[in-house]
């Protein structure tokens, strides 16, 4: 072959090459954190991008997938670079602070006009107030999840033990007759020097009334000497402050080295798929256990993911809104059903889909007492305060500190973070939705 | 032939804008960072206020900052010293021929092939309560309580600094023992018939004419180790409840755990003097030799 027929070949190929770029009308970036072999990467590529392709043929989406733990110095790198994608889904802790930084598009219009305001005030409040700032919109949470009690029926029942705990006072009970019975560790959790530590604490912290910003009054207090209690007496393994992540615990939880674990809806997608949960065979899930035997159930934190657009070109951003207007409108029936170990939002569809995933019964009941965390630590200050609390909890636990100690270093430096009108104004925040949701908890 | 100075410069262009855009430019940043209240929100804003020296009082009056340079410290001499001293014997060991030299040469690098991720999440594991090593030693009987290795917060900086070590001999190692094959044989072969024992030729042959190497080594091996980052925060992310944290990974939990860029950098240029004044020290010592 000549030289020049390469040149040909060699030109020829890169203009097909830019060509798809070029002569494709618009093409979208799509960012998320979910790797693309994961069912929510599956369902974004193999049902959304193909049903918007259908009606536009020369709309192009890319998926791009970015990890965990990078994610956050991505997305700040693109918005000071400019580079940011055109649609991002990300984890809901972090929505506030873009919604502040002006990283997300103001959707409001759209949501009304095509979803319709029935349909946002199906979301549940929680996320309603997460996702928007004032009567703007910038975010839809797509799916959310808490924590309960994983638990294998059979280590119980050989434990003597008939029913998993309810309250804080059977947690102990039990996991002692399992440690003296089967000389097992009975419950696991993660209590790592990150977000989801705090994440893990939040529940036994605010269903005793305690908040991230009175760390230092018995009630948060309380909850702290319970976790310490249970690892000093050897009902949990102190390796919980250094696992990988929660997916760590169901490791030992599979290899039978634990009875029971606090850890989320999502394993039911993630390691605790339908073929291992017949391996298992007696795994069960009981709900979060409260301090008082009156309660309804415990208040938690949410977790899950919310979807936004970053484009600030309307013409992209118009395919974008598209794109979660197919996931919204069309697609979230099929989504909840088959694609997510995650669930519903939204009220009637939380409903529905407790009827046909009975595994999710729990996580859906206890949906109603489940809040943001952002709001719950001073919004933007929600990262400090939670990074505080997640060192503290963490001193309690190696016994550097004891949990009062431990709590009042740590309410004093979130004190400090805040001017004085500010604390005294989120305290006050804080506490009223927390009575509120307690005292529905609580049945009053 | 007298070459011009404009193509003298020309030449040094790539390099003068290598260092300029990625060495000066960066440190230069990051000090107007560290005057500023970067936040996340403040920082895509671009609406960070000048706090003037604030970022380095609030980090000066954070007992974790203090934690992390004593972590600092101690962890980059304990390492330097160690690894240099068994790099050091093994490079005299391996000067000697002997069956599967080169088999066991191989085993020494092994540390230093694995990549971090790897080593690290196996050290997670094998220093954990429940993890190997305490049950190793559980099963011979020589401890009844598991030993916290990585969960108490005193022995936790010692415990990681002993992983750096074994990570860190390799290095030192093929230095050392690149070094000791410069070194003439006539000059043993000398001592040999003035009759000097073993330690006599390392102590008065070895060691004087591996000086340079030692000095290089050991001050390559202090800025390598001194910002240390990976093999810690994936043992034990700083915790527990940052006792051990070093002063990169204190930085790195400041930025991406709490957004607070401004303070992080203020931590970074602190780094950044502490090298500069060790090099700058080190260098002089050099200087003095000659």
């Amino acid at each position: 072959m000549g030289r020049k027929s390469l040149f040909w070949i060699l030109v020829l190929s890169l203009l097909l090459a830019m060509g798809s770029t070029v002569f494709a009308a618009t093409s979208l970036v799509f960012q998320s954190y979910s790797n693309p072999t994961e069912q929510v990467a599956q369902f974004i590529q193999n049902v959304l991008i193909p049903e918007l392709q259908k009606k536009n043929p020369d709309v192009e989406v890319k998926y791009v997938y970015v990890p965990f733990a990078e994610y956050m110095s991505t997305i700040l790198q693109q918005a000071i670079s400019n580079t940011l994608p055109d649609l991002v889904c990300l984890d809901n802790p972090w929505v506030p602070q873009l919604i502040e930084a002006g990283v997300f598009q103001n959707i409001k219009d759209n949501v009304m006009k095509d979803l319709g305001k029935d349909f946002w005030m199906d979301f549940f409040s929680g996320h309603r107030l997460l996702t928007s700032k004032g009567e703007d919109i910038y975010a839809l949470q797509v799916h959310t999840n808490n924590l309960a009690i994983f638990y294998r029926e059979g280590f119980l029942q050989k434990a003597g033990v008939g029913e998993p705990p309810k309250t804080w006072d059977e947690l102990l009970d039990v996991s002692k007759k399992i440690k003296e019975n089967l000389n097992l560790y009975g419950l696991m959790l993660y209590a790592g020097a990150d977000e989801a530590g705090t994440w893990q604490f939040e529940p036994f912290l605010w269903s005793n009334g305690g908040s991230l910003l009175e760390l230092d009054q018995p009630e948060a207090i309380e909850a702290l000497e319970l976790v310490t209690k249970m690892v000093k007496e050897g009902y949990t393994p102190r390796d919980v402050i250094s696992l990988k992540d929660q997916g760590d615990e169901t490791i030992w939880f599979m290899n039978g080295q634990v009875a029971m674990m606090i850890n989320g809806n999502w394993e039911f997608g993630w390691h605790l798929l339908p073929e291992e949960l017949q391996k298992l065979g007696d795994v069960k899930v009981a709900p979060f256990p409260v301090p008082e035997a009156n309660m309804r159930s415990a208040v938690l934190p949410f977790g899950g993911e919310c979807v936004g657009i970053t484009t600030g070109d309307s013409e992209k951003a118009k395919y974008a809104w598209e794109l979660i207007r197919i996931w919204f409108a069309d697609k979230l029936d099929e989504y909840y059903a088959k694609w997510t170990g995650h669930i519903p939002t939204l009220a009637s569809y939380a409903a529905k889909i407790a009827n046909t995933r009975p595994e999710f019964k729990v996580f859906i009941e206890q949906a109603a007492y489940a809040l943001p965390r952002p709001p719950m630590g001073g919004m933007a200050k929600y990262p400090d305060v939670s990074s505080e609390l997640a060192l503290a909890l963490q001193r309690s636990l190696t016994e550097t500190q004891t949990p009062e100690v431990a709590f009042q270093e740590a309410a004093k430096n979130i004190k400090n973070m805040f001017t004085p009108e500010e604390y005294e104004e989120t305290k006050a925040y804080v506490r009223q939705i927390l009575t509120e949701v307690l005292g529905r908890a609580k049945g009053q | 032939m007298k070459m011009s100075k404009f193509y003298l410069l020309l030449f040094l262009l790539p390099s003068l804008a290598l260092i300029l855009i990625f060495g000066i430019y960066p440190v230069v940043y990051n000090g107007f960072l560290s005057v500023k209240d970067v936040t996340l929100i403040s920082y895509i804003r671009g609406t960070a206020r000048d706090v003037g020296p604030l970022n380095y009082k609030a980090i000066l009056d954070d007992p974790l900052f203090w934690r992390s340079l004593y972590n600092t410290i101690i962890f980059t001499l304990l390492s330097i010293v160690l690894q240099m001293v068994v790099g050091f014997l093994l490079a005299l060991l391996f000067n000697y021929e002997f069956p599967l030299k080169g088999f066991l040469q191989a085993l020494v690098m092994i540390p230093w092939v694995m990549p971090i991720m790897v080593s690290g999440s196996f050290f997670r594991w094998f220093l954990s309560d429940n993890g190997f090593l305490n049950n190793f030693l559980a099963s011979l009987n020589w401890i009844q309580e598991p030993v916290r290795w990585i969960s108490s917060e005193r022995l936790v900086i010692y415990s990681l600094t002993a992983v750096n070590i074994w990570l860190g001999i390799p290095f030192n190692f093929i230095l050392l023992y690149t070094g000791m094959q410069q070194i003439p044989e006539e000059l043993y072969e000398g001592a040999d018939i003035d009759g000097a024992s073993g330690w006599q030729k390392v102590l008065h042959i070895t060691l004087p004419m591996l000086r340079p190497v030692i000095i290089a080594t050991f001050v390559l091996g202090c800025i390598l180790t001194f910002k240390v980052f990976d093999l810690v925060w994936i043992i034990t992310k700083g915790g527990p409840g940052g006792a051990s944290h070093l002063l990169s990974t204190f930085s790195y939990s400041l930025a991406f755990d709490r957004f607070q860029f401004g303070k992080s950098a203020a931590v970074l240029i602190l780094m950044q003097i502490i090298v500069v004044l060790f090099v700058g020290f080190s260098s002089r010592i050099r200087l003095e030799e000659r």
